[in-house]
């Protein structure tokens, strides 16, 4: 029995994981398993040292890659010898987002947002949200907002505004809390909405003047009521929710302000006056357009705020001044906060994700940078339930799913380079293969919500669900 | 020299005939005053007009003439008359100057008889006039010496001789030589004593000859000219110089056939007509032949023939093995012969297909065997030798020692004779790919415009329509129909961030328009007063009016109608003839329009705060095709169909044409810097022009199918171009223009951007360039729009 078969070659791994709830109790030391085990075979076997009576399904990261062949071809394709102990990181495994449902708009679908348990406005909100009373907002380039319910039914559509024969094209919009919504877009106008659940009504509350060119993005903060919103005019105002907080609008802003678009709004019907009011403060900086902007999310009096000047600005905004700027060499187009890890994900128009350390201490700009997309990155969100997952929207139709553990070493300034674990495509296109100018698919938002799923907004008329399981 | 002498031949036939009409003595007298006195400024002016070899000569005339001047009023022999004749220039002053009396001097003149057939003396005018006096008698009025170049010899050379015409033999019992001007004595020159007749005779100066100038006393030297004429005329040969008595043979009668005839003469009978002489020749031999008298040719005989055979000879022919010896050259060894020289070789040693296309392939003096191994199954399938005479005739040269032609083969990578250009890699970025599609048009699209603020593109199309749509997404935004038939062929947005305002041509009508439906109530206001300025002024505007006919003015300036004016259209310009072009100015205060078929109204430049429209070219040459703004000088450009020309507006003045070489211009396009420009042409080329080289292109790109439509420079600082071309592709360049006046721009092809579908043979309309981003904006003749990043 001297002799070996080739399928009873050995090799020593030592696992670990990051996540402390499904850390092995006590450190079994290196193991010594069979090189032709696979994921499944590996996430077995780290179920029973867990003892887990219902088991978890488990993804091993080796050397920054996920394991998705057999240990053996892992080890032959990386020139890694059977003889040297494989460290393996396992985490809980991502279950493929399948697509769930889609919801039908007249027009372009610019925005989204979501309204559940575990969202940031479930989180704000006075009542808990119920499973099954979850909320999806979504914005349109027809001017309108519409809220629906997970079955797929409109509960409450807005009216368009009367801004004086102006475009009314929406670019943005978020849930403050669950009475609230605010929404932003080509007029340049940030409008509060109330919501009812019961009537299923929006109405205007309050108007906020203070940009001259169309609002790209805004960033809500419930507990203060605070919003901000980024503007084509390379600045970003922070404005108040509540009428009562805010100071007036400036005067040459109001669509009554000129002669003729007085003229105009007279004409088109001005049933009811809704309040306006101007920002608390004007945050410039930028020498171009700003296109998102996010509230750090354990302190909301700083921001963050990326440009198509190229710029990440870091916000105080209790002195509204600019804490650091950090320069990229492409126009930033979306921003997302990766609080646990400390960095921010921005998408450019370069095509790729750049995640950057916005620590006055951090010496490199680009600490990492995601590629895969074939268009430029419109839309970021991360993953309510890890800290390290990421979904991002670009203008080639498709969301990425991107894990920033799953690394290789980059070249030059580029930091690390990681590639996407999933690619979502749109439903619409059934399956065809979109070019990378996305015509007709491009994906304009995205939001992760734990309860809800993945939320895509986009050009193809639509707002798609996809959900693991 | 000969137009003087000729002078003073009017003078010396003027006065006999005074004479002759029997005048009174002082006219006659008088006469012969001025012309001596003509002469004598003659001679000076001869003096200074004749400069170096003109000299000598003179000196010489002055020789001969002081032989003659006497002998030949004693006797009239003809041959001195004959000689005086052939020198025909200074025989008549010394004459006069012996003779005092004027008529000795008319005398002398019958005597000579032949002196008045001379030619030309008629034709030459006199100058002066002759006028009646106060007294009555005659007076005349000589004209003004004009003081020009020549009129003044005060500069020439001294005159050698100052004492006249005089032999010196006169002098020779006196010391001196004869009398200058102020009637002081010239001395003889000191004639050396026998020491420094010794030491001149050992130290021969340059051209010393040893004799004597008769005219002065001095020792006559001879200059090198001198010296060589007299040698070639002492070898028979013409002195004359650049004569070459060998000149080559021109061939009249050349091989070469020539296109005309040399000679029109008909050809003559002899040519066609059968000779009747050569017939009886030709029978005299035959009856000749007939009678036995002529034997007809006989073979030689054997013998002498084989004498004849050549003969070869063979050193080693008897060779018998001897020692070693430096003075014996042994028969050199050949090698034995191996297998692969057998008709028949072992298979191994046959060549495989590859070696035999090898083979073939080499240099001759690069094979390594001069042969080729093949098999032949038997030896009488051998087949003889083909090279065989090649092979003699090369044997022969070795012997004849006769040198071959080396080839000088030269091992040089082409590639490496390409200048370097940096990758495209390192010339990032560019745009690579289509990020958005414009999709909306019906039809083409003709023009497209990137808004100051890098926000907003606006696009006009054949179906009349202007449209406004977001740069990033592709969302239209804006739209409005300006024509109905029409096709909107070009829209730009006025530069400044101040308003936004687009301007739209369609047909003869340009738009101003604000399309307040996606600005900010302020910016619309602010936008609105930069149009609106301008209505009060036009309205002001005195009519232009010249002798009661009303000038048609070159434009209108109206409100375009209460549809349009909802929708944002605020202006309407009605010029005379389609518009094509629009350019604005850096500072969005003028903008020109080009509307190619407009003759003198081609190219206006309208001012927009006034309401005003003028005409820059009375007359321009060629049909425009665009026109352009200096980026920061007060300079225009106007590009024809061939070339392109740059005014200064500030001083109204031609600065510089350019010669593209073009033959039909498209488009061009402006350097941020001003210094260069691009050019695009229908035929299919793409120039890169440096103003300040030359008027020729610096660069001539040349990679489209098809003609080229539209170029345009990235404005915001990146050192990008981009041509649009018809072949459906777009194509960007790296141009980077450096302050260095030594160094050239450096213009590297970047990438061809394909996307865009041909229809009817027109691809890419036009292309525009983001302010800032590298990302350019093309319009299709497909219907749609790209932006490229």
């Amino acid at each position: 029995m001297a002799l070996a078969l080739p399928d009873d070659v050995k090799v020593q791994i030592r696992l670990s994981t990051r996540h402390s709830d499904i850390a092995l109790p006590e450190d079994p030391g290196a193991l010594l398993v069979p090189t032709s085990l696979r994921r499944i075979a590996l996430s077995s076997l780290v179920n029973n040292l867990l003892h887990n009576e219902k088991p978890i399904p488990f993804e091993f990261l080796v050397n920054g890659q996920f394991l998705r062949t057999s240990i053996e071809d892992f080890l032959t394709q990386n020139g890694i010898s059977a003889e040297a102990t494989l460290n393996v990181e396992y985490t809980r495994a991502l279950i493929p987002p399948v697509h769930t449902t889609s919801f039908e708009h007249d027009d372009w679908v610019s925005s989204v947002d979501v309204l559940s348990l575990s969202s940031p406005a479930g989180v704000w909100s006075n009542t808990v949200v119920q499973s099954g009373q979850e909320r999806i907002l979504s914005a349109s380039y027809d001017g309108l907002l519409r809220v629906w319910n997970l079955s797929g039914d409109v509960l409450a559509t807005s009216s368009p505004p009367n801004n004086g024969g102006r475009i009314t094209s929406l670019k943005t919009s978020r849930w403050l809390n669950e009475k609230k919504i605010v929404a932003a877009g080509l007029d340049s106008v940030v409008r509060v909405y109330k919501y009812d659940d019961d009537t299923r009504t929006i109405t205007p509350s309050l108007e906020l003047y203070q940009h001259k060119w169309p609002v790209e993005d805004i960033a809500v903060h419930g507990p203060s009521n605070k919003i901000l919103a980024a503007s084509a005019d390379g600045t970003v105002g922070l404005f108040s929710g509540t009428a009562k907080d805010a100071p007036a609008a400036p005067a040459n802003l109001l669509p009554n302000s000129t002669a003729a678009s007085n003229k105009r709004q007279k004409l088109s019907k001005p049933d009811r006056t809704v309040p306006a009011r101007g920002a608390l403060t004007t945050l410039s900086g930028h020498t171009q357009g700003v296109s998102a902007t996010i509230f750090k999310p354990d302190d909301a009096t700083v921001a963050y705020s990326a440009s198509k000047d190229h710029t990440l600005k870091t916000w105080d905004l209790t002195t509204s001044s600019v804490v650091d700027t950090r320069t990229t060499a492409q126009s930033l187009l979306s921003l997302a906060a990766l609080s646990k890890v400390n960095l921010l994900a921005t998408g450019t128009s370069a095509r790729h994700i750049t995640l950057v350390d916005p620590r006055a201490s951090a010496t490199q700009i680009a600490v990492m940078t995601l590629r895969g997309h074939t268009n430029g990155v419109v839309s970021l969100d991360t993953d309510p339930s890890s800290d390290y997952g990421l979904a991002s929207g670009s203008h080639d139709g498709t969301v990425r799913i991107w894990d920033v553990r799953s690394v290789r070493a980059g070249v030059g300034s580029e930091g690390q380079i990681g590639e996407s674990i999933y690619t979502i495509q749109r439903d619409s296109a059934g399956g065809k293969h979109i070019p990378s100018h996305g015509e007709g698919y491009k994906v304009f938002s995205v939001k992760w919500d734990r309860e809800v799923g993945i939320v895509t907004a986009s050009e193809d008329k639509r707002v798609q669900i996809n959900r693991s399981q | 020299m000969a137009p003087n002498s000729r002078k003073r031949k009017v003078v010396t036939r003027e006065s006999p005939s005074d004479s002759d009409s029997g005048e009174d003595l002082a006219n006659g007298l008088l006469e012969g005053i001025l012309s001596h006195s003509e002469d004598e400024s003659d001679d000076s002016q001869d003096a200074s007009s004749g400069e170096g070899s003109g000299a000598d000569i003179w000196s010489e005339g002055e020789e001969l003439e002081s032989d003659e001047g006497h002998e030949d009023v004693l006797d009239d022999d003809a041959d001195i008359r004959e000689q005086i004749r052939s020198l025909k220039t200074t025989d008549e002053p010394p004459r006069k100057k012996t003779s005092q009396m004027p008529h000795e001097d008319a005398l002398v003149l019958d005597k000579n008889g032949e002196l008045e057939d001379r030619p030309g003396d008629e034709e030459l005018k006199r100058n002066y006039t002759v006028a009646t006096d106060a007294n009555g008698n005659e007076r005349y009025i000589y004209e003004e010496i004009e003081p020009v170049y020549d009129s003044d010899d005060s500069d020439a050379p001294e005159t050698t001789n100052t004492i006249g015409n005089i032999p010196l033999s006169y002098y020779d019992a006196y010391p001196h030589i004869g009398y200058d001007i102020n009637g002081r004595k010239i001395m003889r020159p000191a004639k050396g004593e026998a020491l420094d007749a010794l030491l001149d005779s050992i130290d021969i100066p340059k051209g010393w000859t040893g004799l004597t100038d008769p005219a002065t006393g001095k020792p006559l030297e001879l200059s090198e000219e001198e010296l060589d004429v007299l040698k070639k005329i002492t070898r028979n040969e013409i002195p004359e110089e650049g004569y070459d008595p060998y000149p080559d043979m021109v061939y009249y009668f050349s091989g070469r056939e020539e296109i005309m005839p040399l000679s029109a003469a008909p050809e003559p009978k002899r040519r066609f007509v059968p000779s009747k002489h050569e017939a009886k020749r030709v029978m005299k031999i035959v009856k000749a032949i007939r009678e036995g008298r002529i034997q007809p040719y006989k073979p030689p005989s054997e013998e002498q023939e084989e004498e004849q055979e050549t003969f070869s000879y063979d050193i080693w022919q008897d060779e018998v093995p001897r020692p070693e010896h430096s003075m014996h050259i042994p028969p050199p060894k050949l090698p034995p012969p191996g297998f692969d020289q057998s008709y028949h070789p072992p298979p191994e040693y046959i060549p495989d297909k590859d070696e035999k296309a090898a083979w073939h392939e080499a240099d001759e003096e690069d094979r390594e065997k001069e042969y080729l191994p093949t098999n032949y199954e038997a030896l009488r399938k051998v087949p003889g030798y083909e090279r065989f005479v090649k092979e003699k005739f090369e044997r022969c040269l070795d012997l004849y020692l006769a040198p071959r032609v080396r080839r000088n083969k030269l091992n040089i990578d082409p590639e490496s004779l390409l200048p370097k250009l940096p990758s495209p890699e390192e010339l990032k970025p560019f745009p690579t790919t289509c990020a958005a599609i414009f999709r909306g048009h019906e039809g083409r699209v003709r023009s497209v415009s990137v808004d100051p603020t890098g926000t907003y593109l606006a696009s006009g199309g054949d179906d009349g329509y202007a449209r406004i749509w977001e740069v990033g997404n592709g969302r239209q935004v804006w739209n409005v129909k300006l024509s109905n038939d029409e096709p909107v062929d070009t829209v730009r947005w006025r530069p400044g961030k101040d308003a936004s305002i687009l301007a739209a041509a369609a047909g003869e009508h340009i738009y101003l328009v604000v399309p307040f439906a996606i600005l900010s109530p302020d910016m619309e206001q602010s936008s609105r007063d930069v149009l609106d300025a301008g209505w009060g002024y036009a309205a002001s505007k005195p009519s232009t009016e010249t002798n009661g006919v009303t000038k048609e003015p070159p434009s209108r300036w109206t409100r375009p109608g209460d549809s349009m004016e909802k929708k944002g259209v605020l202006v309407q310009i009605t010029v005379r003839k389609e518009v094509k072009v629009i350019h604005w100015h850096r500072r969005g205060e003028y903008f020109a329009t080009v509307s190619p078929t407009g003759q003198s109204s081609a190219v206006a430049i309208h001012a927009l705060s006034k309401h005003l429209t003028q005409l820059p070219f009375r007359r321009l040459k060629g049909l425009p095709q665009s026109a352009q703004f200096h980026p920061s000088k007060p300079i225009f450009f106007v590009a024809t169909r061939n070339s392109i020309r740059s005014y200064d507006l500030a001083k109204q003045e031609l600065v510089k044409s350019l010669q593209p070489g073009a033959k039909w211009i498209s488009s061009f396009d402006v350097h941020p810097g001003g210094d260069n420009l691009i050019v695009g042409t229908y035929d299919k080329r793409l120039l890169w022009h440096d103003l300040d080289l030359s008027t020729k292109p610096y660069k001539t790109l040349r990679y489209h199918q098809e003609a080229i439509r539209a170029v345009a420079f990235h404005q915001g600082g990146l050192p990008l171009f981009a041509d649009a071309s018809d072949d459906g592709s777009l194509q960007i360049f790296h141009g980077k223009v450096v302050g260095d006046l030594m160094e050239n721009a450096t213009i590297v092809p970047l990438k061809v951007l394909k996307g865009h579908q041909v229809k009817s043979r027109l691809g890419v309309m036009d292309v525009d360039w983001h302010p800032r981003e590298p990302w350019c904006v093309s319009a299709g003749a497909d219907g749609t729009c790209r932006l490229w990043n």
